[in-house]
């Protein structure tokens, strides 16, 4: 359960709304619009009063407890040490204790055995992604935020990112993408937002008609064959 | 290469205290009415010892700032924390003569590290990472401030006064019986434990601020102890010997190109081998023949500074 009411700042203006415990979410908008503001302060990286996860304020949450509701993974991954190696960077993020048989399997899964000892500063931008959707799973936080994590996949992991964020992996997802075809598969509930403000919040269906794409994006998006595709 | 330096390191610390102006009559070691002995212990073994933990606060002190600022080129030096602590303590012998030095040291240390945290809190406020490039530039700025304040106590001393703050400004390991080495040794305890016991925190840390705040790491919290509990041993060791800079930025530096792990896991080696990368410079500061004896800094940028170019190119050749 995700509240938030009435928030206002430079960047975003009286954005509210609310998603019950199985919905998933996926936030379309411009760059610009604020999308990646909004996540900030859905963690409360941004601090703030008006969100409310499971019925608790956030900035009355512990520490921990929030750690445990809440995950933001951001668009790029920064990382200081030079030497953290993938092994390292996995066994950091499960936030209780260690699970070196989740994490085996986990690098089984996403198929990054042959990276495990490498430092991970000399990822490049894909397998960067692939490390923070890992950390995610091994996280395992309530609430799960992506920002842009599927920006710099190839077509092959983007299908497999695409089977993860549609599994039980995770438990409740917000996807924060521009890749329309993705977010059309996903079927996840839509919010768009447009300079700060939310311009739609609904169902999927209600979303992915062929007025509201003309209204969001106006010529620069055909539907064909329940695909989304560029119409260039 | 590791056991090698080991071994290395091991010899410097026990011929340390055999090299000096004074030749050791050998036999005279252990009985305590020689000058053999007076100078051999309460001279010579003392002075190894301070130096070896003032080298270990230094580095060690260099290395989390590093981490808690985000920024490869933060020590207590270049943020102006030891001319901060200078300033105090010529500040403390021209003015208020009866203050224990290293106590206006460890305030002038301290004040300097809030004014920093403070803006650089007050700079990114509601979040959780810092800007360190604008430390980084405050820093600079209150070493100049700290300077010329300097300048202006030094004109307001008298002779006397003035002679004590040039001689403390140089940095010196001069020191006679186990005092001083005792006190540094228990700031270096203390410090080295604050570190320990936290170490897997400060591994968030190396990440960024933002994982570790979402980790559930109360990341204010944990910057404000290390950088206070730092801050102290920091300015107590510099009230004791100076302020000896290059240290707590190269030897970190060093450690990571040697080992190739992540700084949590180089706690220990950064601490050893600042010390003993501090009693190797005593040592050739000592027995260099020249009129009176080198200021320390003089060696340890000069051995130091080519040697971190040196492995810098070495390892920009592998990649």
């Amino acid at each position: 359960m995700l509240e938030i009411n009435k928030y206002n700042s430079n960047i975003l203006h009286d954005i509210t709304f609310s998603l019950e415990e199985d919905e998933n979410l996926i936030m379309l908008g411009e760059n610009g619009a604020g999308k990646s503001t909004l996540a900030k302060v859905l963690s409360n990286l941004i601090e703030n009063n008006n969100v409310k996860l499971f019925e608790e304020n956030i900035s009355d949450l512990s520490d921990d407890k929030r750690a445990a509701y809440i995950n933001y993974i951001p668009p790029k991954l920064s990382i200081f040490d030079e030497y953290i190696t993938l092994r390292e960077f996995f066994e950091l993020s499960c936030i209780d204790q260690v699970d070196n048989k989740k994490i085996d399997k986990l690098i089984d899964i996403l198929n990054l055995k042959k990276l495990e000892k490498k430092y991970c500063k000399a990822f490049s931008s894909g397998e960067k992604q692939l490390l923070l959707l890992g950390s995610s799973i091994l996280h395992d936080a309530k609430i799960t935020i992506f920002d842009e994590l599927t920006a710099n996949l190839d077509i092959t992991r983007l299908k497999e990112v695409f089977d993860i964020f549609n599994s039980n992996y995770l438990k409740q997802k917000i996807v924060i993408t521009h890749n329309l075809d993705l977010a059309y598969a996903l079927k996840f509930k839509v919010l768009y937002m447009r300079d700060g403000r939310i311009e739609f919040f609904g169902k999927h269906e209600e979303f992915f008609c062929n007025a509201n794409l003309k209204k969001f994006y106006n010529d620069s998006i055909l539907k064909i064959n329940e695909h989304l595709v560029v119409n260039l | 290469m590791k056991l090698g330096l080991y071994i290395f390191s091991a010899i410097v610390l026990i011929i340390s205290p055999f090299l000096g102006e004074i030749t050791l009559n050998l036999n005279e070691l252990f009985d305590s009415s020689t000058i053999t002995y007076k100078v051999f212990w309460e001279l010579r073994v003392s002075r190894v010892l301070l130096a070896f933990f003032v080298g270990g606060i230094l580095a060690l002190s260099g290395l989390i700032f590093q981490i808690i600022f985000k920024n490869a080129l933060i020590t207590p030096y270049t943020l102006g924390i030891a001319s901060g602590t200078t300033l105090f303590t010529a500040i403390s012998i021209v003015f208020f003569p009866a203050m224990i030095l290293s106590i206006s040291s460890a305030f002038g240390s301290l004040i300097t590290i809030t004014i920093l945290y403070y803006i650089s809190k007050n700079i990114n406020k509601n979040t959780i990472s810092v800007s360190t490039n604008s430390i980084l530039l405050i820093g600079i700025a209150l070493s100049y401030f700290y300077s010329s304040a300097l300048m202006l106590v030094f004109y307001m001393s008298n002779l006397e006064q003035n002679y004590s703050i040039v001689r403390f400004t140089l940095g010196s390991l001069d020191t006679v019986g186990f005092t001083s080495s005792f006190v540094i040794f228990m700031m270096a305890a203390i410090m080295y434990m604050t570190i320990y016991v936290n170490r897997a925190k400060i591994k968030l840390l190396l990440i960024s601020n933002d994982t570790a705040f979402l980790k559930g790491l109360n990341v204010h919290k944990l910057n404000l102890l290390l950088l206070i509990v730092i801050s102290i041993c920091v300015g107590v060791s510099i009230s004791f010997v100076g302020p000896i800079g290059f240290i707590g930025l190269v030897v970190p530096h060093i450690i990571k190109l040697i080992y190739k792990k992540s700084a949590d896991q180089l706690i220990f080696p950064v601490f050893f081998y600042g010390g003993i990368f501090l009693v190797m410079s005593d040592l050739i500061s000592r027995n260099l023949n020249t009129a009176s004896s080198l200021p320390i800094g003089v060696v340890t940028a000069f051995i130091g500074a080519p040697f971190f170019v040196y492995l810098l190119i070495k390892r920009n050749k592998k990649d």
